[in-house]
């Protein structure tokens, strides 16, 4: 069996089919690709961009929707330093970020090696593992897992079958977080298709290669799967992480829109829309948007120093 | 190849076209919602909070007023108490209120002093409505600062609601006047004997304290600040979590998990405090029967109460101050309006409107007779007009109650935070 590696695909489109046309057809395709993406532009300079900008200034003012935004200087910031439901927020999130992301990214790893391997039905369990993933982020699950985790519920009646009866994780602040951790992982199907993905592009030969030399099948796992599919791991550990730190909906659906009990479930932009929405302190909440922007910044910038030491690229190999 | 292009420009100029017909279409519309039209006909933006059952009474009561007025629309927009004030916020601050909306004591100062309040007594003085035949002096719960910023639809007041039932088989029975003691002791009986908790988190209730402290010569608010000291709080809070301890109020757990559902009527626990208008939702929800009972005393005679009230409010930048001045005449002394309408917002507030209705039920018969009893006990004082920012600590309360029940934070840690987050708020 020889697996051709596949050529990347030639760019599709008219560019290749008229040459002919010279550059002022080419302008004239610009102008329409520009067109077409006209509404997008449109919105994103003036819903995305926009806001932004002016959220940044914001965060070096007091603002309260109603009078005009007052300059402060960095009051916003240092305020929100000392502030304990501040310093609260960024515990819970990190503690959500720390043990979410990796479980998730496991259980993805661990079915993708399960799904990789040619069986029946593999389209079927594909498709149901990554169901979660579509509609995990929905309201009406964070409803179902609010019921799931309730005292006397699915998930209290099975644990007191064992003997660990808690009264319930929704009511508990010890426990809740890991309710919302739960449906975290539970939504694994995304990062699954990308490992699988991954793992399908791993070449044969080096299997055959490892298993005729003796490999067993961890070894095989360690020494070419990981290594081979590190860029997408690192990819999937990228996207994870920063999708973990902006966490909102299920904390918010799931506490019954208080992110308690006790500020249990108080996430990082929980607090900052209870701050912006509930309160009017808009500079606030704008200085808490900067800092998360700046911190999942860092964490990005970390991750990619990080890799050099890790992830293992093709063309360096060759 | 040119064939082609003309076909490219033709859906180009196609896809502009649309889009160009779409942004006049939003443009039109974005006009319709204004008020004025050719024949004289105004349209006004009325707005509340509440369940299925206020709206759909509401619109009947629309229907009637716009049969009276042909010449006055009424849009009417509606949802839920949070997405309300969130809403409201939104829309206030763009200057696009409604011209009409729900209000209560909570948010007087606080829109009055970001300019959003008409002081309808200029609309009173005008002749657009009468500021007569209130009840029992509810109109006051409308007035901060010496102007008129909302007009009472209904009255209300802190009532505990009991679970007649337990009560009964306990032996227990509440009596006006009783004292603090006499409630926790009558708790401690239900305990012993039904082995369930008697009340569901009296101490986060905000509301609740603000009677306590009345009965103590204080009261939660002055005119800018908090009517308490820290001491007082922690002191309030210590009492309460030790009664979470011993099991006299529910555990905080399950509470929170049979949400929203009220642990009263979840038979986690045998009585809780609310306004007395709000005891319909136990009859539905729980499978016990429901009452109203006195709120204990400090003294055994003074329970510190007053009328509290919803209200309607008129937007100060309005384009028909008269048509809205009409409207909330007419929705809150209109006889018919008030027999529509019943006690879903409180005793109807105006004698026009409380006569023409007459309870049938248990429930509103007995919302009747509890606010005439507190009535006739002449304990009724004034209510104390909210300073600006007292929905952000009214929050506040409920959520650090909340941690000390839940034991995670200490009652004097707890009271301390409290003052701070009082302190943003008040300056925000």
């Amino acid at each position: 069996m020889t697996l051709v590696k596949e050529a990347p695909a030639p760019p599709a489109g008219k560019r290749s089919a008229a040459p002919a046309a010279g550059r002022r057809g080419r302008r004239r395709e610009n102008l329409v690709g520009y067109l077409f993406m006209s509404p997008w532009l449109a919105g994103f300079l003036l819903l995305t961009a926009g806001p932004m900008i002016a959220s940044l200034y914001y965060a070096f003012t007091s603002y309260n929707l109603f009078a005009p935004p007052q300059w402060v200087g960095l009051d916003n910031f240092t305020t929100m330093f000392q502030d304990p439901r501040w310093q609260k927020s960024v515990q819970v999130t990190l503690k959500y970020v720390v043990v979410a992301t990796p479980l998730k990214l496991l259980l993805a790893l661990g079915v993708a090696l399960l799904l990789a391997q040619s069986r029946r039905g593999q389209g079927l369990y594909r498709a149901a593992f990554y169901m979660p993933s579509l509609i995990g982020a929905s309201v009406s699950v964070g409803f179902v897992w609010r019921a799931l985790f309730s005292d006397d519920a699915v998930v209290d009646r099975t644990q007191k079958i064992f003997g660990l009866d808690v009264g319930g994780w929704i009511g508990n602040p010890d426990y809740v977080i890991y309710a919302l951790v739960a449906l975290s992982i539970w939504q694994f199907g995304a990062p699954m298709v990308i490992f699988l993905a991954g793992l399908k592009q791993v070449p044969r030969e080096l299997y055959e290669a490892a298993e005729v030399d003796g490999a067993g099948p961890l070894r095989r796992f360690w020494n070419i799967t990981l290594p081979m599919i590190s860029p997408v791991l690192f990819f999937n550990v990228l996207l994870e992480s920063i999708h973990a730190f902006q966490v909102f909906g299920s904390a918010y659906v799931v506490s019954d829109t208080r992110c308690g009990p006790a500020d249990a479930t108080l996430v990082y932009t929980c607090y900052l829309y209870q701050k912006g929405f509930k309160e009017a302190q808009m500079g606030f909440a704008s200085a808490m948007a900067w800092t998360l922007v700046i911190a999942v910044a860092l964490v990005t910038a970390v991750l990619f120093w990080s890799q050099k030491k890790w992830v293992h690229y093709e063309e360096a190999a060759k | 190849m040119g064939d082609n292009m003309s076909v490219e420009r033709r859906t180009v100029l196609k896809a502009v076209g649309a889009s160009l017909t779409t942004l006049g279409l939003a443009a039109a519309t974005g006009c319709g919602g204004g008020s004025g039209s050719g024949d004289g006909t105004v349209t006004i933006r009325y707005a509340w909070w509440g369940g299925e059952p206020r709206a759909i009474a509401i619109k009947k009561t629309i229907a009637l007023f716009e049969k009276k007025y042909p010449k006055i629309k009424i849009k009417p927009e509606f949802t839920d108490y949070e997405a309300f004030w969130e809403k409201f916020q939104t829309q206030a601050s763009g200057g696009n209120p409604p011209d009409v909306f729900q209000n209560s004591v909570t948010f007087l100062r606080k829109y009055d002093k970001r300019g959003v309040l008409m002081d309808l007594k200029t609309q009173a003085d005008a002749g657009n409505l009468s500021l007569d035949n209130f009840r029992n002096g509810v109109l006051s719960a409308g007035q901060a600062d010496g102007k008129q910023l909302g007009i009472p639809v209904g009255a209300n007041t802190m009532a505990l609601v009991i679970d007649l039932k337990a009560f009964e088989k306990a032996g227990v029975k509440p009596e006006f006047g009783w004292t603090w003691d006499e409630y926790f002791d009558a708790l401690q009986t239900i305990q012993d004997k039904l082995k369930i908790a008697g009340d569901t988190g009296y101490f986060s209730i905000m509301y609740l304290y603000d009677l306590y402290l009345r009965q103590n010569g204080k009261a939660f608010y002055t005119d800018s600040d908090l009517g308490f000291t820290e001491d007082d709080l922690t002191q309030w809070w210590e009492d309460g979590y030790k009664r979470v301890r011993s099991g006299l109020v529910a555990d905080p757990k399950k509470i929170e998990q049979v949400k929203p559902k009220s642990g009263l009527s979840a038979g986690l626990a045998a009585s809780e405090f609310t306004w007395d208008n709000f005891s319909i939702r136990y009859e539905g929800e729980g499978e016990s029967d429901y009452g109203l009972a006195p709120i204990p005393t400090t003294d055994g005679k003074d329970t510190g109460q007053y009328l509290g009230s919803l209200m309607l409010s008129a937007f100060t930048g309005t384009k028909h101050p008269k048509e809205v001045a009409q409207f909330i005449d007419f929705m809150t002394h209109d006889p018919e309006v008030g027999k529509i309408m019943g006690y879903d917002r409180g005793i109807l507030a105006t004698s026009e409107q409380y006569e023409a209705f007459t309870p049938t039920d248990d429930n509103n018969k007995g919302v009747k007779a509890y606010e005439e009893e507190v009535a006739a006990a002449g304990v009724l004082g004034k209510i104390t007009p909210h300073p600006s920012g007292a929905d952000v600590i009214e929050a506040a309360f409920l959520r650090i109650g909340g941690e000390v029940a839940q034991g995670k934070t200490k009652p004097a840690d707890a009271a301390k935070a409290l003052f701070s987050e009082a302190k943003a708020a008040f300056a925000g």
